[in-house]
């Protein structure tokens, strides 16, 4: 062990002696730091902030892996320090362990300043999983700085090295998704990037910093590493060379593909199953999310009833960081986007309790969406076996599923009563709603009218009236009441449906702000999310709706979406259907 | 343990169609400094690396301190010192540093305290490489090479590039190591170093061996006659030569003034042709004897200079 250790102590002392070196591991990557960071807006976003670390990480790893130890390796070469060590009775091993290890001493101490600078000086919080985060990057820059001494070994001079290097790391600097999002490339270069590296290094750092996994949770990157830097060590000691006069047979170079073969598998893998580039998705609407953001002198419906007039909101990683009750005059200090809001009401998201999902394969994840366009951010769904129920929550924007094996007694439902009665007499009038046609599909809606009016001039007996005196006794008994829609039902498509059932509900003698109580906190409480849901509070999570007027004054106001907040994201309501385009 | 610190049979080594080294026969006794000399391309370094492990060989039995260098180079290289052409350190890295660093590659430590005071570095032990002159920095080529305190060392062209001064700094270290009766085998193609420093030598030319042993025995051996010279105000009238002088070998310069002849007892020729000038009544201007150097052998036996 004496060669390795004193490799490493020399290695690491001329490190700290040599400027160029100091100023690529530390000035280089913080000053590109500190430019994305501002690039990016990164003091109003959480989620930038995250995605600036991540690119300054998988930045300095791919120049640490490349140019420190596969450049400085050539060089150390071409002038004969290596020549040097040759004679001496030590194999390449000792030199190549040692170039790893004090590599990656000397870069931690950069992952320790961003993880610090973002937290002090941009707000974004510290990675849940911080040991995950070192390992993995440990292993990533082990890894790279491995495959650089493979591409020492095989090139035969300077200026090929720097063709080489140059070939590996711009397109894995480019496709990685460090520098672009991999979501605004074609699909055949999403494709191409599953073939690299960094794509897997990026994934990794992303997941854990900004998906709060841990590093079990991304053992394929973990093997994938862990399988180049096993085939690196093996043949790059082989292969070493100590000395520019020993040439190299022609075919050594195609070694490094062997050594990125692991990578090649991983490409072709992910090619059929696509599973990454579905994280990449996940962990760009999580970037989103982790926006900062101030509505001003907004309206505020708390949800349990009480009402701010003129007040604000300030949003922080998903999460509701501040309600005040007046607007504040100073807002520079939020760090976050100013979005004014006068003439508008905010509340909490909307809550059906009462839906019946369905069962077609991908239909759910269509209904969800259809929901959140709406404004409706969680629906309970009754009565659907709970296999159907099992959707995989983060894999298509949509508004979250509760399931509810019975109905609760104190859900009601009028919608179900007047689109029973609607159809059964051939009214097809509720299909024509602006909002439900915003939604779609327009198929559905089609055949649905078509299945209506053939009812046309039947007699059906109304239980709408009986409902609704139902509804107002149990309201003046002082019940906890909770609104659903039965939709899934004729007529009542997913979508906009508790924006009509308030409606039925106001007709039916209940105040428009005991109603909005009854799909937003009620509703919340009576699924056990009371807690995060439902409310406008600090420390509630940033899920609400910003509604073009007041529905106090006219609860048909609850259509006029003016824009949707989902876990802290602003949600592009026109693009949320683009996700089940083939 | 045997006196053969170095045997070599048979040794060859080609690189594709290129035959480098082609039969090389030699041994290195304790205590003593064999040098290699020869032209660029002869083949001596590469006959060093395969002694030092460094390279494996085509054919032939190698030897070096009782280890094979094909299948025991780390046992080989544990013992002996080596100082190559054309290394170098990192430009960042302190003399004393670097002694350290080698001393942690070998089994046996040499005090690097008196390595340096004994190279002259005590003074630059915390200079940085790259401050160092040229000879400074094979110095500290050599204090490397003794790390390990070697009984066998290799010094391949030790002071190719150094000026004259410095060439002669670093032979006087090398005399010293050789009082210490450690063998060195040294290549070079400065005919001076090889006369001033070898106990033998061996003449290598295109990967053989063409001539070996002490230098005063080969340039015996392959010049037997030395040259004796002289110059005159006038034209010689040769023709009036002793018969006795007309048999040996003799040339003429300068119109007939400088007469250079060959002989074996080149004392006895000296006081024949002085008496013979003083009789013509010519006056005698300059007087030398030339003894053949190994340059000269050089090039009788190979036709090249040595630095070509």
């Amino acid at each position: 062990m004496k060669p390795y250790a004193a490799l490493i102590r020399s290695n690491l002392r001329l490190m700290l002696r040599d400027r160029a070196v100091l100023f690529f591991s530390f000035l280089f990557p913080l000053s590109f730091f500190f430019l994305f960071a501002q690039a990016f807006h990164a003091s109003a976003s959480g989620g930038a902030m995250s995605q600036v670390i991540a690119m300054v990480l998988i930045i300095g790893v791919l120049g640490n892996g490349f140019f420190g130890a596969g450049m400085r390796t050539v060089q150390d070469r071409e002038t004969g320090v290596l020549r040097r060590f040759k004679v001496a009775p030590i194999s390449a091993a000792p030199v190549i362990v040692a170039s790893l290890v004090s590599g990656l001493v000397a870069y931690l101490p950069t992952v320790f300043l961003f993880l610090f600078f973002g937290n002090a000086i941009y707000h974004a919080p510290y990675p849940s999983h911080l040991g995950s985060l070192i390992l993995f990057i440990s292993l990533g820059l082990i890894a790279f700085r491995a495959v650089g001494m493979i591409v020492a070994s095989v090139v035969n001079s300077a200026q090929e090295a720097q063709i080489v290097i140059q070939m590996l790391y711009l397109p894995m600097l480019f496709l990685s998704g460090a520098t672009f999002p991999v979501s605004i490339m074609p699909a055949w270069v999403q494709t191409i990037a599953q073939f690299l590296p960094a794509t897997y290094l990026f994934q990794g750092i992303t997941s854990i910093l900004l998906g709060g996994e841990s590093v079990t949770k991304n053992l394929v990157s973990v093997f994938a590493l862990l399988t180049t830097l096993a085939v690196c060590l093996l043949i790059g000691v082989k292969l070493f060379r100590w000395e520019k006069e020993e040439k190299i047979a022609k075919g050594a170079k195609w070694w490094i593909l062997a050594v990125l073969a692991p990578f090649f598998l991983m490409g072709v893998y992910q090619t059929f199953t696509r599973q990454n580039i579905e994280k990449a998705k996940i962990l760009e609407r999580t970037s989103r999310r982790r926006g900062s953001g101030l509505f001003q002198h907004v309206k505020i419906l708390v949800g349990d009833g009480s009402v701010i007039e003129d007040g604000a909101v300030l949003v922080k990683n998903e999460k509701i960081a501040e309600v005040f009750s007046s607007a504040p005059a100073d807002t520079r200090s939020f760090q976050a986007t100013v979005i004014e809001s006068s003439g508008k009401t905010l509340l909490p998201g909307l809550i059906d309790m009462r839906v019946h999902i369905g069962m077609p394969a991908k239909a759910p994840y269509r209904h969800l969406a259809a929901y959140l366009y709406s404004g409706i951010t969680a629906v309970c769904s009754v009565g659907d076996s709970s296999q159907t129920l099992a959707v995989n929550a983060d894999k298509y924007e949509g508004a979250r599923l509760f399931s509810c094996q019975q109905a609760e007694a104190s859900t009601f439902a009028l919608s179900g009563s007047e689109a029973d009665y609607d159809f059964r007499t051939g009214n097809p009038e509720l299909l024509n709603r602006s909002l439900l046609r915003q939604v779609g599909p327009a198929d559905l809606i089609a055949s649905t009218r078509e299945a209506t009016v053939k009812n046309r001039g039947h007699a059906a007996v109304s239980t709408l009236p009986a409902a609704s005196r139902n509804l107002f006794s149990a309201f003046q008994s002082g019940v906890t009441l909770t609104a659903g829609s039965d939709a899934g039902n004729m007529l009542v498509l997913h979508g906009p449906t508790i924006q009509h059932e308030l409606e039925l509900w106001v007709k039916a003698g209940i105040p428009p702000s005991a109603a909005l109580q009854a799909a937003t906190y009620n509703a919340a409480k009576s699924l056990r999310a009371g807690d995060r849901i439902g409310l406008i509070k600090k420390g509630y999570e940033a899920t609400f709706i910003l509604l073009d007027g007041d529905p106090l004054a006219d609860i048909s106001n609850v259509e006029h979406i003016n824009s949707v907040y989902f876990r802290g994201g602003h949600i592009n309501r026109s693009a949320l259907f683009d996700q089940f385009k083939p | 343990m045997s006196e053969t610190a170095i045997s070599v049979r048979g040794l060859r080594k080609s690189y594709g169609d290129f035959e480098a080294v082609r039969g090389i026969d030699l041994d290195v006794q304790e205590g003593e400094v064999y040098g290699l000399l020869g032209p660029n391309g002869a083949g001596k370094t590469t006959t060093l690396e395969i002694l030092e492990g460094l390279r494996p060989r085509s054919s032939g039995t190698v030897s070096v301190l009782g280890f094979d260098p094909g299948s025991e180079s780390k046992r080989i290289k544990d013992r002996i010192g080596v100082c190559l052409q054309d290394t170098n350190l990192p430009d960042k890295m302190k003399v004393r540093e670097a002694l350290e660093l080698f001393a942690a590659f070998y089994t046996r430590n040499a005090d690097s305290d008196k390595l340096l005071q004994r190279l002259q570095l005590w003074d630059k032990k915390d200079a940085l490489y790259k401050s160092l002159s040229g000879g400074q920095k094979q110095r500290v080529a050599l204090a490397l090479a003794l790390v390990n305190e070697p009984s066998l060392l290799f010094l391949d062209e030790p002071t190719t590039g150094l000026d004259p001064q410095v060439r002669h700094e670093i032979h006087g270290i090398i005399q010293e190591l050789k009082e210490d009766r450690r063998s060195i085998l040294i290549t070079t193609h400065y005919i001076e170093e090889a006369e001033r420093l070898c106990d033998r030598v061996a003449i290598v030319d295109a990967g053989k061996i063409i001539e070996s042993g002490t230098p005063r025995e080969i340039q015996q051996r392959v010049l037997g006659h030395t040259a004796v010279e002289i110059s005159t105000d006038r034209a010689m009238p040769l023709e009036t030569l002793p018969e006795s002088l007309k048999a040996e070998k003799y040339s003429i310069r300068d119109e007939g003034r400088t007469l250079s002849m060959q002989s074996e007892s080149p004392a006895a020729l000296i006081v024949e042709l002085v008496r013979w000038i003083g009789e013509r009544d010519l006056r005698l201007l300059d007087i030398h004897m030339k003894r053949p150097t190994l340059e000269d052998v050089f090039i009788e036996l190979t036709g090249k200079r040595l630095r070509e």
